[in-house]
């Protein structure tokens, strides 16, 4: 495959990066700041045999998401902050079932219906912690259009491969924002794909897992008849209260993703081998903060910046290398204060930790950022 | 399965100068009602005067339906009194067994299928005790006493035709040969009558059902009933109870038409009158625990058979 | 010959269907759900289907435990929201046969937006509601299709909302093939369900089940036969409905099928509709 150079929007990098990752199958229900994924899904999928259907709900669309690859299909789902929350339930179940799927979240200004048309980034800890019970959470945050299809596409890879939903998530700047990338899919051989159940019904447990605590998955017609179940259930899939059952099963899915930390984690770093100002940000504001960086060395400020791509889970490790020079850390965010939360449970004693704040509906600016910085450094 | 060789002299120079009384009965759904019709303007066609007596009120529930048909140059009554039935077509074998005293003794042509239908509510009001004797009489036993009776499995043979439901014209065609008229009449009256497409299924119903008389001509020495093959006769039936799934609720116990199951001292469902059971499966489709099964068991073809085990012995696996 | 001599209701051994390591199952003694099962699973089993090739999807509820006995591809989803699950697992896989089973409270209250699409969108899945009046799971609250009246754990002094009649909601909703029927007349119920499922596009059966253990005790309804024979009375044939008894009974619900119409399935409609963009070489 050649590589195309195209002008795109972040919302069509979003959904051609999923058809290139494989995705066949997309649910949605319009809300602004991400119609434009469905529209355009519901464009490109019929062109590879793919299936979109508008679905009568939030609800119904994560649903039909997760159907869908349970059937066997690589599927998709986009939507903002309200639709977000009326997803987290059966996102739940993703994470319960360990169902592969892929949920975008353009994030928008909130709380309720907020500021459709103007970024936040205020999702942050939803997407952590917005379906209920203890749950690993695994979440891209792009800040580019060309990584909007990059982490798409890693999306999928992580998703399938680690029978988990993934949460990508980027504000409405970025998903309506226009640059110019390369569109290249990958190889087929580069993909990362869901581990299939084989072999003999009678030996098959389905949520029996070996060393990498992924179970294989049944596919329906193989002939394995699994049952799935939101229910807590054992190695044969079926509910049980049994006290030392639930507590395997809880730690088998939350140690899934901390045994996979390599594969999942990835982190973008500027100029940290000698900062002593850390910034940390992401997406939007993480670009921003990269234009700061750039100042504030020209002023001869030692600022650095760590960008976590995979944002949950925190990639504790190469904060902790980043921040080793530092003396202070700055984060920027279009919220009242979620990222710093856990940057102040990670941060080493004797560093301090600041916040810079905004969710009036307007991305942070470089200067904002300068300036905040030269406040803390003088 | 043949069981007696058909007075064949006696039906093919009946020329229906005196009035000619058919009985037909069976239970709702069955398609009496449609038979009856056939034969009528059979009759009308060929300048007949008919009268056609049916009642079949029960016919969405199971129940019984019957018609009376009488032909002939002059008929004044539309119903055929008690022993001058000239001919008794049964659509279902207990059916067929409760209207026999309608048939003219010694000369009466009895037609039947042998499937039994037991509708699930048609006896639940009879006494306790009382033996559903005539359940149990086997093919063989009915026509042995009987002057000319054919017992086939009528429903077996449209089944196999491809839609059961045309078992009615399979035992319209074996009555055709018992009476006077020509092939061709009956076939064009059942085209009128019948649905457009079904047309093809019933002629070919009603030509097996001429056909099974042709081949079940046998030699005399053959025919007795002693050795008849009473195919359903020799099927038995018995009651699994599986124990650890039963919840005791009682809906068996109360449902069984037989009075048969009881629950016992763990409350749990019991067979306790194991003779009484009719294997009418009431009690396996109304356990929501799926713990009564009837098995039924049918000997291998050409097995032998002793009479005890003709009347269907029923055992609790406990 | 002696194949011949079998019927249907001979062969059909409903432990051949069973996962028997579950049994016995958890419903209340007389519970008709376990009835409605063994109709769903007789129609599955004179239709021929493969039960690797059967998917069923139920919601959660006492209706909603129905699909763990099943030996087939079983899923029980999120409160509601099965019909949405099964409508991405048929668009996935339309080489299964998808059967949902709910309840009244998960498919008309909770999740009856659901039911209400999928009826419009008129995907070829087949949906079972065993409507049985209440809430059992959960003690025995009031639901969707309680009637008037009725005292209910949340409806101490009575129920005074009307109850729903579903059939009537999804005819509305433009599904094409629409049924009722009792548990008390399982075969029956087991030829409703097996032209349902037979059916090309969306079927919708109300199954009128009995919760025996919370709802009867509740209202004073007998024991469970009581209950089950109390389904005679109440139900007829919908061509019964004009017939000169009525007056004896003014309020019976009626059974059979009400809508049993021929329009395009969801997925060949959009095939066929996309066919042109599918025939596109992608730039």
């Amino acid at each position: 495959m050649t590589a195309h150079l195209r002008n795109l929007q972040g919302n069509a990098a979003c959904a051609l990066g999923a058809i290139a990752a494989g995705c066949r199958f997309y649910a949605g229900y319009p809300i602004t700041p991400s119609s434009e994924i469905a529209e355009w899904m519901a464009a490109e999928l019929p062109r590879v045999g793919g299936i979109f259907v508008q679905m009568e709900d939030e609800i119904a669309s994560m649903a039909a998401v997760i159907g869908a690859s349970l059937g066997g299909m690589k599927a998709m789902t986009a939507t903002s902050g309200p639709g977000f929350s009326l997803k987290q339930e059966n996102l739940g179940y993703a994470v319960m079932a360990e169902v592969p799927c892929v949920i975008v979240d353009v994030m928008r200004g909130g709380p309720s219906t907020g500021m459709p048309t103007r970024p936040s980034q205020a999702d942050v800890m939803q997407a952590r912690w917005g379906t209920h019970g203890d749950h690993p959470s695994l979440v891209l945050a792009p800040h580019s259009v060309a990584e909007i299809y990059s982490e798409t596409i890693r999306a999928f890879g992580l998703a399938e491969r680690l029978r988990t939903p993934v949460v990508l998530l980027y504000d409405e700047t970025l998903g309506h924002l226009i640059e110019t990338i390369a569109t290249e899919p990958p190889p087929p051989e580069a993909l990362l794909e869901r581990k299939w159940a084989e072999g003999p019904r009678r030996e098959y447990r389905p949520y029996a897992a070996g060393e990498d605590l992924v179970p294989a998955m049944a596919r329906p017609g193989d002939g394995h008849r699994a049952h799935t179940t939101g229910l807590t259930h054992d190695e044969t899939g079926f509910p049980t209260q049994d006290p030392e059952r639930v507590a395997r099963l809880l730690d088998r899915l939350l140690g899934k993703l901390e045994h996979h930390r390599a594969l999942i984690e990835k982190v973008d770093r500027v100029e940290t081998e000698d900062a002593e100002l850390l910034i940390v940000a992401i997406g939007i504001a993480a670009r921003a903060a990269k234009a700061a960086v750039g100042a504030l060395r020209r002023q001869g400020v030692k600022a650095g910046l760590f960008r976590p791509v995979t944002l949950w889970p925190f990639p504790e490790e190469g904060f902790r290398s980043a921040v080793a020079t530092a003396k202070t850390v700055l984060v920027p965010e279009m919220n009242a204060g979620q990222l710093v939360l856990e940057i102040e449970r990670l941060a080493p004693a004797g560093v301090t930790v600041h916040r810079l704040g905004r969710y009036d509906g307007e991305p942070i600016a470089p200067e904002e950022i300068v300036a905040a910085a030269r406040e803390l450094v003088r | 399965m043949r069981v007696q060789e058909p007075n064949r002299a006696a039906v093919e120079t009946r020329d229906h100068a005196r009035v000619t009384s058919v009985l037909m009965v069976g239970v709702g759904g069955q398609g009496i009602l449609m038979v009856s019709k056939v034969l009528a303007t059979l009759c009308q066609n060929a300048g007949m005067e008919v009268k056609q007596s049916e009642v079949h009120g029960m016919a969405k529930r199971g129940g019984a339906v019957f018609s009376h048909i009488r032909f002939g140059p002059e008929v004044h009554s539309p119903l055929i009194p008690e022993g001058e039935a000239d001919v008794l077509l049964a659509l279902e074998w207990a059916e067929g067994l409760r209207w026999l005293h309608y048939l003219r003794p010694g000369e009466g042509v009895f037609i039947s299928d042998v499937r039994r239908i037991v509708p699930p509510f048609a006896c639940r009001n009879r006494g306790r005790g009382v033996t559903p004797e005539y359940a149990r009489a086997t093919p063989a036993e009915i026509i042995g006493r009987l002057g000319t009776g054919y017992a086939l499995d009528a429903t077996g043979i449209a089944r196999g035709l491809g839609n059961e439901r045309t078992a009615n014209t399979v035992l319209l065609g074996v009555l055709s040969t018992a009476l006077a008229f020509p092939e061709e009449a009956w076939i064009e009256v059942i085209s009128r009558v019948v649905p457009a497409e079904t047309l093809e299924i019933n002629r070919a119903a009603f030509l097996a059902g001429r056909a099974w008389v042709a081949e079940a001509t046998v030699p005399e020495e053959e025919a007795s009933p002693v050795t008849a093959d009473p195919l359903l006769a020799r099927i038995t039936h018995r009651l699994e109870i599986t124990r650890a799934w039963c919840k005791g609720c009682d809906i068996c116990v109360k449902f069984c038409p037989e009075r048969c199951l009881v629950l016992d001292e763990e409350q749990i469902a019991l067979l306790a009158e194991p003779e009484a059971c009719t294997g009418c499966r009431l009690c396996e489709w109304l356990c929501p625990d799926f713990a009564i099964r009837l098995h039924k068991e049918v000997p291998a073809p050409g097995a032998s058979t002793s009479p005890e085990t003709t009347s269907g012995t029923a055992g609790c696996d406990r | 010959m002696n194949e011949i001599a079998l019927t249907s209701a001979d062969r059909f051994d409903i432990r051949d269907w069973l996962r028997l390591e579950m049994f016995p199952h958890f419903l209340c003694p007389g519970c008709g759900h376990g009835l409605a099962l063994r109709a769903f699973l007789w129609a599955v089993h004179e239709l021929g289907i493969d039960r690797d090739a059967l998917a069923v999807i139920s919601g959660i509820g006492c209706a909603g435990r129905l699909s763990a006995y099943v030996d087939a591809n079983t899923f029980h989803v999120t409160h509601g929201r099965p019909l949405a699950f099964a409508t991405g697992l048929k668009l996935a896989r339309p080489d299964l046969t998808v059967v949902v089973i709910t309840g009244d409270g998960d498919g008309l209250a909770i999740g009856g937006n659901h039911l209400i699409h999928a009826c419009r969108r008129n995907l070829d899945l087949t949906c079972l509601l065993l409507n049985n009046e209440v809430y059992g799971m959960t003690g025995g609250q009031v639901s969707p299709t309680t009637a008037a009246e009725r005292y209910t754990t949340t409806t101490p002094a009575g129920n005074c909302e009307p109850g729903f009649d579903a059939c009537k909601l999804a005819e509305g909703a433009g599904a094409t093939f629409v049924g009722r029927e009792a548990t008390l007349q399982v075969p029956t119920l087991k030829n409703l369900i097996r032209e349902a499922i037979a059916h090309k596009g969306f079927s919708f059966v109300e199954v009128i089940s009995d919760c025996t253990e919370i709802f009867g005790r509740k209202n004073a309804l007998g024991n469970s036969p009581e209950m089950v024979l109390r389904q005679k009375a109440g139900m007829r044939p919908d061509n019964w409905g004009n017939k000169v008894d009525r007056p004896f009974r003014p309020n019976p619900f009626p059974t059979g099928v009400f809508v049993r119409k021929t329009r395009p399935e969801y997925l060949e409609l959009y095939e066929a509709m996309t066919a042109a963009a599918r025939r596109e070489e992608r730039d």
